[in-house]
């Protein structure tokens, strides 16, 4: 029998796709919500860890298609500083091109040595409900900490220079840092960013598209990273389903992002928040009763 | 950004030794390890390839900002507007 059914993965497909964007968590929530459904899935299985290597390539493929223009505008920027050895105030696509590698830095770092420990002392599902509610609460936080109201920027200035104009470096290394959060399951990687974005002045459009640029590298790499693990011993019997989960997450992922960039042009953290607290409560005092 | 040209060297030098260490890391299973190396452990066949690719991370952006100091104080090109 196959470790992971197709009606399975078509779910957690779907709903990774969602909760990778969406500052839920996805790690959480394809944590607890085996349990929820009492399908016999653990986070640590080999197996799992090979289909959800397929849905984070399918993400991180998505989010590089939808800003690919942007991302070729960033790396002629960074060519650019490269060449001239400099990196200009003025020049918005350099600085950006360098506040994203400075805010990958960390999260790769800490990602690279603290994935499987956190993995590990983190894996259960008391844990992780404690944790989406505790990632509820860091999202409220972020909101009462930002230093500008969620209005759109009527200047007339385009997202992408007000970032660059508006992020230090420091500013970028703190995000990133934030990022890594990420690694224990129920904290969202986005929603830390988007969170940090915010403390650091952004507007909610503004955070959510730093955010979105900056999970790109890193989902992308956390997946490639582990690829050989798909296509090894370890892929066996979970190949198909996790092309049907690829397939599905990366649909979720495209109306997902599509949706949160015009969600936060005039909205705030604050429905995610109130989302991951309630979740996140009701879930650990399930837990704890059953 | 301020150019802090003294410090090109020290990079330099600090980039070569984390390539070296990311080389080590590469080649060598975690029971040969110099002990002193975070994931040394006797007897281990385990290599630590992600401590290998950390260092060598690292070790770029040494290379990289000591690339930047090389540079003069003077303003570069434009940068090109968004795509809406």
């Amino acid at each position: 029998m196959d470790p992971i059914s197709y009606f399975q993965a078509i779910v957690l497909g779907l709903l990774q796709g969602v909760s990778e964007l969406f500052p839920i968590s996805s790690l959480g929530h394809s944590v607890v919500l085996p349990r929820i459904l009492g399908w016999d899935i653990h986070q640590n299985d080999d197996y799992f860890l090979s289909f959800l290597v397929a849905t984070h390539c399918a993400t991180a493929l998505v989010l590089l298609l939808f800003f690919i223009k942007d991302w070729a505008r960033i790396i002629k920027g960074l060519g650019r500083s490269l060449r001239d050895r400099y990196i200009d105030p003025e020049d918005s696509d350099a600085k950006l091109g360098w506040l994203l590698v400075i805010g990958t830095i960390p999260a790769g770092l800490l990602g690279l040595l603290l994935e499987h420990p956190l993995r590990t002392l983190f894996a259960s599902t008391e844990t992780a409900a404690i944790f989406l509610f505790i990632n509820g609460l860091m999202l409220f936080g972020a909101e009462a900490l930002r230093r500008r109201a969620p209005v759109r920027d009527e200047a007339g200035i385009q997202n992408d220079q007000a970032i660059a104009h508006r992020l230090s470096f420091r500013d970028a290394l703190g995000i990133g840092t934030a990022q890594a959060l990420a690694l224990i399951p129920g904290l969202s990687r986005s929603g830390a960013s988007m969170g940090g974005g915010l403390i650091a002045g952004l507007s909610n459009e503004e955070a959510a598209r730093f955010a979105f640029l900056l999970a790109t590298p890193i989902i992308g790499a956390a997946g490639v990273l582990k690829l050989p693990d798909l296509l090894g011993s370890q892929g066996d019997h979970v190949r198909g389903q996790a092309l049907v989960g690829a397939l599905c997450a990366a649909v979720t992922a495209w109306f997902s992002v599509r949706f949160l960039l015009r969600f936060f042009e005039t909205n705030r953290l604050t429905p995610f928040a109130v989302y991951c607290c309630v979740v996140g409560a009701v879930l650990t005092v399930a837990f704890a009763l059953t | 950004m301020t150019k802090r040209p003294q410090l090109i060297i020290p990079a330099v030098v600090l980039g070569v030794i984390l390539l070296v260490v990311a080389a080590i890391y590469w080649i060598d299973d975690a029971g040969s390890l110099p002990s002193f190396f975070p994931g040394h452990e006797a007897g281990s066949t385990h290599v630590h390839f992600k401590h290998g690719l950390a260092a060598a991370i690292v070790g770029i952006g040494c290379f990289v900002f000591a690339w930047f100091q090389t540079g003069g104080e003077r303003p570069g090109t434009r940068g090109e507007r968004p795509s809406a």
